[in-house]
């Protein structure tokens, strides 16, 4: 009697079991996306989840972004923990694949999630390849734009017709329009994340490669002339420091806060903050403000991007099942075709079909950045970069002396590349 | 009485053996993992190749692990001795006083020792910010020139130091007045009666009576501040991680962010060694010291 009763229980919690699992797939997603861009993941993820009800369910989790993020995953891969889906860098992707925690996104992937590879940017694209494959779906570009106070540059005659500041068009105009800001009485003409040189590393870089410059050349740091770049572009900046041009040892936090106070007229920074300007302009706490790629410092215009992705990660003796993959790719895709509203957390959506369409073209100041894609350069491809990577970690040991004027361009580019030479 | 011998030893057996098999489990079976991972080219995860002691040998041409080292060492002059005079000092200074003043005095020098790092970190930098701290506001008030406290190499370990003191001081100062309150009042009153002065009571009665526990807490800050690193980490953070390098935090940048256990293996097992000496080497002082006091 007791035998056959247990039996009994037995059969029906897995005939519910399965029942349930025929039913819904349950997609496990980690990110780190914690910002104003989390709020808006969090609605994305619960329309997916109103639209799909009985068929997929994102069961999502926020996890601290930077080392601790990508160590997790790491460890979690290598014993069968990982989730089903995740965000990940474009920029850490060498490391991920060198590691072989993430699955390859073949062709029949893309068709899956009814998306092609031809609709990204090939800047993109390329920047979740290794080898030739694909490792990661883009989600989006995240660049560093240029933030300016309309307000103040009106008043000082420093807008153009096309309300955009003046000068951006070479390093002696740019900076004339800063000296012009300073006479007319604007305490840091330039807020700049000065005493965080992780953060700085992205003006930099993007400076480096308006000269065409290369930081990692067949897995050699700065070789040829390119430390000379690094110098001139380190030179510019250390100028405006030296000119009272910019805010020295300013941290990131504090830099936004300068700039949204009015104190500082400027500002270089990553396109997720534009939110916060939304958000204050709406509760009527902002001046006119708007954001303009990075003016050309040297010869072509360049910009430093990184890019949120989706990647699937390959668990260590976790098989997953033809469904559950079904169901992750139709997350991917689905995010892909729906992220017009990922842009109103500033970045620029990766996927070409939402940044060409009408609905887009009329957001600002998104539309009026994006054009900036054309000219995006990303990280080197090594697992020594990347966010909270190692070369951050020697630049900002480096720029931060520099950038306030402690230490001379040429002795910090003659550190630098002795230390990241070190890494290997 | 006959004594049972046999079960005397299972019974001793059993109740040692949860301890035995839990340490076992967690601390030494590691450590000698550690070792062995030190002498191969593993990553942080997985397996690697045997490499001998290269990764040892390296570490003498490594110029980070050198300004870690150092760090290291400046950090724990900086903070071990002054910790312990500064705590010596609240100490003296809460025995004076008495009944709900001294709990009150007490509590207060307590308080930061009960806060998580990330709250110290928090309100120190609040404090001292370059652009929006309350004491660059101070600064400028008095017309001194601002200090980028955190962002220069100068200030760096010295202010890491006050503010580490500053937080772990509380316990020490418990410490210090317990053993105050050990010493028998006799022999104050004898002192007294014998007209010596404050200072001399000090140095004939005080401080030779309260050396244990002064050598107690020398070598619990020495341990503890060898292995100095999430000050370090929260206050470098986006400023000059490698200049302010220390030893556990280099052992955190190789194998987390460069995915190198192996080489992370053999600066933990270096430590690990240091540790061990110094430890050794102030209990023999110590000893010695007691020995002529």
């Amino acid at each position: 009697m007791n035998a056959v009763w247990r039996f009994g229980a037995v059969a029906g919690v897995a005939v519910l079991m399965a029942g349930s699992a025929a039913a819904q797939e349950t997609v496990v997603w980690w990110d780190f996306l914690s910002g104003g861009d989390g709020v808006r993941m969090k609605q994305l993820i619960e329309q997916f989840n109103a639209e799909h009800q009985g068929e997929v369910v994102i069961d999502a989790t926020t996890l601290e972004w930077g080392t601790p993020f990508y160590s997790k995953v790491q460890t979690s891969a290598a014993v069968g923990e990982a989730p089903d889906l995740m965000t990940y860098h474009a920029s850490r992707i060498p490391l991920a694949v060198q590691q072989g925690i993430l699955q390859e996104i073949t062709a029949a992937d893309w068709e899956a999630m009814g998306l092609s590879p031809s609709d990204y940017d090939p800047a993109t694209l390329d920047a979740v390849t290794s080898d030739g494959k694909q490792y990661a779906v883009p989600f989006d570009t995240h660049p560093i734009v240029l933030y300016y106070n309309k307000d103040v540059l009106g008043e000082a005659g420093l807008l153009t017709e096309d309300g955009l500041p003046k000068g951006l068009e070479s390093a002696e105009a740019f900076t004339a329009t800063l000296q012009a800001l300073k006479d007319a009485g604007v305490q840091f003409p330039m807020g700049s994340v000065t005493a965080d040189g992780n953060f700085m590393f992205r003006t930099i870089y993007s400076l480096m490669g308006q000269q065409g410059g290369e930081l990692m050349t067949d897995g050699e740091f700065l070789a040829g002339d390119n430390a000379e770049k690094l110098q001139n572009a380190l030179s510019v900046l250390a100028g405006w420091t030296e000119a009272g041009l910019q805010s020295t040892y300013t941290d990131y936090p504090a830099t936004v806060a300068l700039f949204t106070s009015g104190e500082a007229a400027m500002m270089i920074n990553g396109v997720w903050e534009v939110p916060t300007m939304m958000d204050l302009q709406s509760q009527g706490q902002l001046f006119e403000w708007g954001a303009v790629e990075l003016p050309v410092i040297f010869e072509q215009p360049t910009t430093y991007a990184d890019s949120h992705s989706f990647a699937i990660p390959a668990n260590q003796g976790k098989e997953m099942t033809p469904e559950k993959r079904a169901a992750v790719l139709e997350v991917v895709g689905w995010m892909a075709k729906n992220s017009l509203f990922w842009a109103t957390a500033g970045h620029i959506p990766a996927y070409g079909p939402v940044t060409q369409s009408e609905d887009y073209k009329a957001m600002q100041p998104n539309a009026t950045y994006s054009a900036l894609t054309a000219n995006m350069i990303f990280d080197p491809k090594t697992p020594l970069a990347g966010v909270a990577g190692p070369i951050f970690d020697v630049m900002s040991t480096y720029f931060v002396p520099t950038l306030n004027g402690e230490m001379d361009p040429a002795e910090a580019v003659e550190a630098i590349r002795e230390e990241l030479n070190d890494l290997n | 009485m006959l004594r049972h011998t046999t079960k005397e030893t299972l019974i001793a057996l059993a109740l040692v053996t949860p301890f035995v098999a839990i340490y076992g489990l967690v601390f030494v079976y590691p450590t000698i993992k550690m070792f062995l991972l030190s002498f191969t080219d593993a990553p942080l995860i997985g397996p690697g190749e045997y490499v001998g002691v290269e990764n040892y040998t390296r570490l003498t041409s490594d110029r980070r692990f050198d300004t870690a080292f150092w760090n290291t060492a400046y950090f724990v002059l900086l903070s071990v001795i002054p910790g312990t005079f500064a705590a010596l000092g609240i100490a003296l200074g809460v025995e004076r006083l008495g009944g709900r003043l001294q709990s009150l005095v007490l509590a207060l020098f307590f308080l930061p020792y009960i806060l998580p790092v990330s709250v110290v970190y928090l309100i120190w930098d609040w404090t001292l910010n370059f652009q929006f701290g309350i004491a660059m506001h101070v600064f400028d008030l008095l017309g001194i020139q601002r200090v980028p406290i955190f962002k220069s190499t100068a200030w760096f370990m010295p202010a890491v130091a006050l503010v580490t003191i500053w937080w772990t001081s509380g316990f020490s100062v418990l410490l210090f007045l317990s053993g105050l309150r050990a010493i028998p009042k006799e022999i104050y009153e004898a002192a007294a009666l014998d007209n010596a002065s404050r200072w001399t009571t000090f140095r004939r009665v005080t401080w030779p009576l309260l050396w244990p526990v002064t050598a107690l807490v020398l070598t619990i800050g020495l341990i503890a501040q060898l292995k100095i690193f999430d000050q370090v980490y929260l206050f470098s953070t986006g400023g000059r991680p490698n200049d302010n390098m220390v030893m556990v935090y280099y052992i955190f940048q190789r194998a987390f962010q460069s995915d190198q256990g192996g080489r992370a293996a053999a600066i933990a097992v270096v430590l690990f060694a240091i540790v061990m000496i110094v430890s050794v080497l102030n209990f023999q002082l110590m000893r010695l010291s007691r020995g002529r006091a």
